[in-house]
């Protein structure tokens, strides 16, 4: 129905799963949650999605775990990592992979409005 | 007259006596305790004793070779010089005995004159000093070995009976120490000077001296010494004599100096380790809320500036902010709750309240090593007393341990169980299981030795210092393997003593 593109947010903290997609739709994005990367892989979203807000520390299967998988899997999703452990030292690591981006939570609107931009860029 | 006319009726027996000086002389000199004999100035020898010939199994003719040939030259000048003053004199030589064995023996010799007052020969007696010798050796060897040096002082008198080797302990030139209370206090280190009236307050009391202090050498150089010994008194009852042993124990304050360093830097460490990896848990547990924070108010700025507004969205957006506010705050509480209480051992603890905070703050970083947490806490625990925060670092370094012990395990689930339940004897258990890589049965004991640790970036201080926290709660803290993979860390402390008398509990027993 939509030419809007599909952002997927994966992450396991409710909070984000709840703010983020309305954000999204703000900025004129369609938007999902998952729980998790397994529930996102199961999914119809998988095929549609234009860009992933993908958390890194998850319980099961991780952020890099998916990113992985999702290389594996060729399917090329532009991804922004959205993390609340502030490590700097993972954020090169992340970009190295292939991410777009490395959020810090808590972001600004801003940020991530950039990132996303980039991200549907490519 | 029948006593008299019996005394002097035998003239054989009157005669007796004189005749008798000879053999009852030498039955005397046979008798002595010593070595006897008689020499002339020559350097001859006209008598020796029984116990002379028997000790040396020689006859006094050749007298010289029953003397050490080093000490010879010694002897005869004693015996020359004793003729030739017509002093006594002394020595000390080595005598080979019948056997070949040469023991020490202290001669004094004595110079005999004729009736003109001429000097003619001299007598001397030797004996045994060779367990004096050995036990002087000794002292000298233990002097020596401990680096003590004994010293034996008349307070009052002040007399110097310092040793050159006691003086050297205080750096000061052989004799130059005057003996004097005020000298002494002079060379001691000032700050260390009460420790040492006090000290010899308690001496004044027990007669034991025992003190420890610092001396400053002439040279400015500060050593530690270590004295020990015995106080004396005099009829009025005030110190006379202090005989005892000095030693320099700088190499050993300077190691336990060194070892308490190395403790609070280990203590440091462990405290900054534990607090960095809380702290990143703090952060993340604070991100979370607050990012959805920002979020929903960046969200809620923008329905409110749509046109038209949209003021139903905002308004949930709204709720969930003040919800994710209660989050933040509620991490802030725990962490007030982990943090707040004092330093005491006596807090009376609810362990499974206790499990459930640090739980709280660990769940992201167990999360991020894709642990799966089961919690089984018994719903009737008793209560325990102890440091809630000590046991809460226990708990933290179980939960992690586990969790890293799975760090490299893929091919099963990461599974972390943690279980309270009422021990035996009254006491309460808490375990943590999981399916890591195990141990190795004979690393058992290890397990718990500081330093000891199978991770690469491990200090391995978190298991002895968990198990002497457990220790000082009068509990116990054990390792042992799993039927399936992993291992179980379980510890297991007294309850608190009115848990104990609860007649609720005791009932549910009976």
């Amino acid at each position: 129905m939509s030419t809007r593109p599909l952002i997927s947010v994966v992450d396991d903290d409710e909070s984000v799963r709840e703010s983020l997609p309305d954000l999204l739709n703000e900025f004129g994005f369609d938007a999902q949650a998952f729980s998790s990367a397994e529930e996102f892989l199961a999914s119809d979203s998988l095929s549609q999605t234009s860009c992933l807000l993908l958390d890194v520390a998850m319980p099961g299967m991780t952020g890099p775990d998916l990113q992985r998988e999702l290389t594996v899997r060729r399917q090329k999703i532009p991804i922004v990592f959205i993390t609340a452990h502030h490590d700097e030292a993972v954020r090169p690591h992340l970009l190295a992979q292939g991410a777009v981006e490395c959020l810090f939570k808590p972001f600004t609107e801003t940020d991530l409005l950039d990132a996303l931009n980039t991200a549907l860029r490519i | 007259m029948m006593d008299f006319s019996d005394h002097h009726g035998h003239p054989d027996e009157m005669s007796r006596p004189k005749e008798a000086i000879i053999p009852e002389h030498d039955s005397v000199v046979d008798a002595l305790p010593g070595l006897v004999w008689t020499a002339l100035p020559d350097g001859q020898v006209d008598f020796v004793n029984h116990q002379w010939r028997e000790y040396t199994g020689l006859s006094g003719d050749a007298w010289q070779m029953a003397i050490q040939p080093e000490d010879l030259p010694r002897l005869l000048e004693c015996v020359r010089s004793s003729i030739s003053s017509g002093n006594p004199c002394e020595a000390e030589v080595r005598m080979r005995r019948f056997d070949g064995e040469f023991r020490w023996f202290a001669v004094r010799a004595n110079p005999i004159a004729d009736a003109s007052g001429t000097v003619v020969k001299c007598c001397g007696l030797n004996w045994d000093i060779e367990d004096r010798k050995r036990g002087e050796e000794l002292l000298d060897l233990a002097q020596k070995a401990a680096r003590a040096m004994a010293f034996d002082w008349y307070i009052q008198r002040q007399i110097n009976t310092w040793s050159p080797e006691q003086e050297a302990l205080y750096g000061l030139p052989p004799g130059t120490f005057d003996g004097t209370y005020e000298s002494w206090k002079n060379l001691v280190h000032p700050d260390d000077w009460p420790g040492v009236v006090t000290s010899l307050k308690h001496a004044q009391e027990t007669g034991n001296i025992s003190a420890e202090y610092r001396v400053v050498w002439p040279d400015g150089s500060v050593h530690w010494l270590a004295a020990n010994g015995l106080m004396f008194f005099d009829d009025q009852g005030r110190p006379f004599r202090m005989v005892g042993f000095t030693a320099d124990v700088t190499r050993r304050k300077q190691i336990e100096e060194e070892l308490r360093r190395a403790r609070s830097e280990l203590a440091h460490v462990a405290r900054v380790m534990s607090l960095g990896a809380l702290t990143a848990s703090i952060a993340h547990e604070v991100n979370q809320p607050l990012s959805g924070i920002i979020t929903n108010a960046s969200t809620c700025m923008r329905m409110l500036e749509a046109d038209p507004p949209n003021v139903e969205g905002a308004r949930e957006t709204v709720r969930r902010t003040i919800r994710d506010g209660h989050r933040a705050s509620d991490v802030i509480t725990r962490l007030r709750a982990l943090f707040s209480k004092k330093n005491t051992a006596t807090d009376v603890v609810e362990l499974n309240q206790a499990t459930r905070e640090v739980i709280a703050l660990t769940l992201s970083e167990l999360q991020s090593n894709r642990v799966i947490l089961k919690t089984e806490l018994a719903g009737d625990l008793p209560l325990v007393s102890g440091d809630r925060i000590q046991l809460q670092q226990v708990i933290l370094n179980l939960l992690r341990n586990a969790s890293d012990a799975m760090s490299s395990v893929d091919d099963r689930p990461r599974q972390l169980l943690i279980r309270t339940e009422p021990d035996a004897d009254d006491g309460v258990r808490l375990s943590v299981q999981d399916t890591g890589m195990g141990f190795e049965l004979e690393n058992m004991n290890k397990l718990f030795e500081a330093f000891y640790t199978t991770k690469k970036d491990g200090m391995g201080i978190g298991l002895s210092v968990s198990r002497s926290i457990i220790a000082n709660h009068r509990g116990r803290l054990w390792a042992s393997m799993n039927d399936g993979p992993g291992a179980t860390f379980s510890f297991s402390i007294p309850c608190h003593e009115t848990a104990r008398t609860d007649p609720k509990r005791a009932a549910r027993n009976g």
